[in-house]
């Protein structure tokens, strides 16, 4: 009776926090349920899946045409640089980051800024591409991001005043965080960003309330994991097994595959989905073997970090080529069989479904009109070379000798997420046509001393477009419909119940899209460029859009012909609002 | 993504490549302000580094020296080094860094003088870097091995590396050399540091024989050291592509006054040995730049 009564009293206890928490903030109940609530924003990709898929349907493409911007409202400062960040929604306010790693809350009803808050950033960060971030996690009471220099920073949601602040790494060995963390289980789970010399990438989960340690797991073959209890780093085994399988000498020490642009928690199979990026050092004639798990994606279990499967793209890359790009949940039927697959469109140019229960290869596909540096893909998934596109060996052959190597190193398909509608059962993906050429420099110096680098140049494929928005049908690999662009796209997609997809172009617009079609619907000119993603919800009765604009990012950075096509965009910083108000929704 | 940081240069390059950054002080305005603003690298013993607080080290001295000679008090400027040198003349001397808005240098030590550099064409057929003057030159570098006695008595040939273990800094010339020479026999006994200070503490600690890098870094490892059975080896490198090259300054384009003004001052250190003398205050060998050896 007594240990009765004590269970009582717990489950009690236990129910009056649920409901103080439920008041107070993001709830892991809110998590859940991201897919079918349409009152709120609280994951990044809008549901857990990363789908960017809305169940709403009150704006759709009959009416997308009404859409209306409602307020707007700017960064401000001098700070005008990249905008990547998907706003989150909850009781009425927004969440978002903006360039140089600040945060901002707004009232979502009139865009009215609640509070601001500015990382102090140190001198000598070295962020590779630009001085973006990709937005906020909220959970309970906080609001939490990473920064350029590598730390996770919690905020009160309502005050914006630090609760608590870690360093994930040490921004001077080049490392910084850009991408939003994820909440799973719980647990507050980043990667890390950048981090050329002497470093391995790693996965690690922290304690969302204080921001302790949990576990931390590297991206490297060879390298050991570690769960912490009670401050105590545990051993939790060595990614990959042991060291020196897939990699020559000692170089799984320092093999890079950095996890920079996050991942999603997949519940039906109890996972974290990761990406990580090409392996360290840059010339591939030093490292023969596959480099796991560089350009690859993993399966984490949420509780250790340890790594459930994995499936790598470009094994042995030589061209930059990360696998970060965001691996998406997704079922379909196929002979009155469900199956759980995930697909991800990847810089290689490639777009993999695989079986998200073991990391399989179900199907393999080019998603771009031009692939040189693989002849296709075999029955695993594993890409067969074409020698004649791999860069030669520095030092070993005549400089000057080019490749030329499509995609660019820059991607078929960069970090943009796509969408998958669950209506039309096709993916959105933003992709690009260019290719580049490769060489080995004859004469570079790195800090005062000899070097062998190599050069190279972006070219686009086409005269008339970079940017092609595409619809995928993941089970054929057929592209339904294309929608080209004359600037590179850069920028997330959105896809809706509405029939409607959503995306942002450098040239401004934010641009809505029959979902079956490709028929352009509707498009408003924001002022600069959106590399950013569009995110929809429901206030009051209203559906609302949301997008920031403000051009920037890796785009910008690079010389040849494609500045050629971006050289009149000019920066921006504003979050842009659109509703499709009451009265005009019984109109039609 | 580590090779975006590279191309931002042609982008300027591209579109104004005449155009004078407002921001680049002529030499006028440099001495108005009695300061000269000189970049050197952050954590780069023995050329420039902070000990106690203190900016220490050979292109610091002679940054002072040279500001001295001016007239002018000197402000340094740290340099995080990028991927490669292109990235930090555009950091400091032509463009700036969008993290630090409006900061450039006067001047930059440590940059190579190389007349196959200085001519490089980017990939639309223009001079890489023609909005910098690279100038001055005041030092010879080179590679170099190190080896302790005790366990390796003598370095015949880079061979003798076949039953060695040598230490390399990642992402360097060395490492690449090691890797690769002799059909990669080489490999499996090279092991990789973040730096060569790593790599030379890895030798005391008895877990390589050796360690291959910079010379002027390596003299300064040695004496800091004081082991007499740490000893630099004279084997040769075969198929190294350039075991030595010069070390000069770089001002921007439309700053010749200034490098006109500092040309002489360094030309007069190296003929009256005061150059000679900051260099083996760091007990590094002073070889003269490859302009004046063929003047002897």
């Amino acid at each position: 009776m007594k240990l009765t009564g004590l269970t009582h009293s717990t489950l009690c206890l236990a129910i009056t926090l649920a409901s103080l928490s439920a008041v107070a903030g993001v709830t892991d109940q809110d998590i859940s349920d991201s897919g079918k609530r349409n009152d709120q924003i609280v994951v990044n990709g809008l549901n857990q899946a990363g789908q960017r898929y809305s169940t709403l349907d009150t704006l759709n493409t009959s009416n997308v045409k009404e859409l209306r911007p409602v307020w707007a409202l700017s960064f401000g400062g001098e700070k005008q640089r990249g905008q990547q960040a998907q706003p989150m929604i909850k009781d009425g306010v927004m969440y978002v980051t903006a360039s140089y790693s600040r945060v901002f809350a707004a009232d979502a009803r009139t865009g009215k800024k609640l509070w601001q808050y500015d990382a102090r950033l140190p001198d000598g960060i070295m962020p590779c591409c630009d001085v973006i971030n990709r937005g906020v996690a909220l959970y309970g009471d906080l609001v939490i991001f990473g920064t350029l220099d590598a730390k996770l920073v919690a905020l009160n949601k309502d005050t914006g005043k630090v609760v608590w602040k870690k360093t994930v790494a040490d921004y001077k060995a080049g490392y910084s965080i850009s991408a939003a963390p994820l909440i799973a289980k719980g647990k507050l789970i980043t990667g890390v960003a950048g981090g050329e010399f002497g470093v391995v990438g790693k996965i690690e989960a922290y304690d969302p309330s204080n921001g302790e340690l949990l576990w931390t797991r590297p991206t490297v073959e060879g390298n050991m994991g570690y769960v912490y209890k009670d401050g105590k780093a545990v051993e939790n085994g060595i990614s990959g097994g042991a060291p020196g399988k897939t990699w020559p000498g000692d170089l799984w020490k320092t093999g890079g595959a950095a996890p920079w642009l996050g991942g999603f928690y997949d519940p039906t199979t109890d996972s974290l989905l990761f990406g990580t990026g090409n392996p360290s050092p840059w010339n591939s004639h030093l490292r023969p073997g596959d480099n796991l798990f560089s350009s690859s994606r993993l399966a984490l279990n949420p509780e250790d970090g340890s790594i459930k499967w994995h499936f790598q793209t470009t094994p042995h890359d030589g061209w930059d080529f990360d696998g970060v790009n965001e691996l998406v949940s997704f079922d379909y039927q196929d002979g009155g069989k469900t199956i759980k697959a995930a697909a991800t469109a990847d810089r290689n140019g490639f777009f993999y479904v695989l079986d998200r229960t073991n990391g399989k290869f179900i199907r393999g596909f080019p998603f771009v009109d031009k692939i040189t540096w693989a002849k296709g893909l075999d029955k695993d998934g594993r890409p067969i070379y074409d020698d004649a596109h791999r860069p030669g060996e520095p030092g070993a052959e005549k400089k000057g000798t080019s490749v030329f190597v499509a995609p660019s190193f820059l991607g078929g398909k960069n970090w943009m997420p796509m969408a998958y509608s669950q209506d039309t059962g096709l993916f959105y993906v933003p992709s690009n046509e260019w290719g580049m050429d490769m060489w080995n420099e004859g004469v570079t110096y790195k800090k005062g001393a000899a070097y062998l680098g190599a050069g190279f140049t972006i070219k686009p494929l086409n005269e008339d477009y970079i940017g092609v928005l595409r619809a995928i049908d993941p089970k054929t690999g057929k592209e339904v419909w294309r929608y080209k662009n004359y600037a590179p796209l850069w920028g997330g997609v959105l896809a809706t119940k509405g029939n409607l997809v959503f995306t942002g172009n450098p040239e401004g617009y934010l641009m809505a899209f029959d979902a079956k079609t490709g028929e352009k619907l509707y498009q408003f000119n924001t002022g600069s460029g959106v590399i950013a993603s569009p995110v929809t919800w429901e206030m009051d009765g209203e559906q609302y859009v949301t997008v920031l604009s403000g051009w920037g990012g890796a785009v910008p950075l690079w010389g040849g012909e494609v500045a050629k096509r971006i050289k009149d965009l000019d920066q921006g910083g504003m979050i842009w609002t659109f509703k499709l108000p009451k009265e005009l929704v019984a109109k039609h | 993504m580590r090779w975006l940081p590279t191309i931002v240069c042609w982008v300027l390059c591209l579109c104004v490549p005449l155009a004078v950054d407002a921001r680049v002080r002529p030499y006028d305005d440099i001495v108005a302000s009695g300061v000269l603003k000189v970049a050197v690298y952050e954590h780069f013993a023995p050329y420039s580094f902070e000990e106690n607080g203190k900016a220490r080290g050979v292109d610091v001295d002679l940054a002072q020296a040279l500001a001295d000679s001016l007239g002018l008090k000197l402000e340094l400027l740290w340099i995080v080094p990028g991927e490669k040198l292109d990235d930090d003349l555009r950091n400091f001397i032509w463009k700036g860094h969008y993290l630090r808005p409006g900061v450039l240098a006067d001047l930059m030590l440590r940059v190579p003088y190389d007349k196959d550099y200085r001519n490089q064409r980017n990939d639309v057929g223009e001079l890489a870097n023609e909005q910098v003057v690279m100038f001055g030159p005041y030092q010879r570098e080179r590679w170099q091995v190190v080896h302790d006695t005790r366990r390796l008595p003598k370095v015949d040939s880079i061979g003798v590396f076949r039953l060695h273990r040598i230490g390399v800094e990642l992402e360097s010339v060395p490492s690449f050399y090691l890797s690769t020479v002799f059909g990669g026999q080489l490999s499996a006994n090279t092991d990789h540091f973040p730096t060569t200070a790593a790599a030379f503490a890895a030798m005391q600690g008895e877990k390589v024989d050796a360690v291959m890098g910079l010379r002027g870094e390596l003299d300064w490892l040695l004496f800091k050291a004081k082991d007499a059975e740490l000893k630099e080896s004279d084997n040769t490198y075969p198929n190294l592509g350039q075991p030595t090259w010069d070390i000069g300054m770089a001002v921007h384009e439309s700053n010749r006054q200034l490098s006109n003004a500092i040309d002489m001052q360094v030309e007069d250190m190296i003929n009256d040995g005061r150059m000679a003398k900051l260099f083996e205050a760091y007990g590094v060998h002073y070889e003269l730049p490859g302009l004046y050896q063929d003047l002897e």
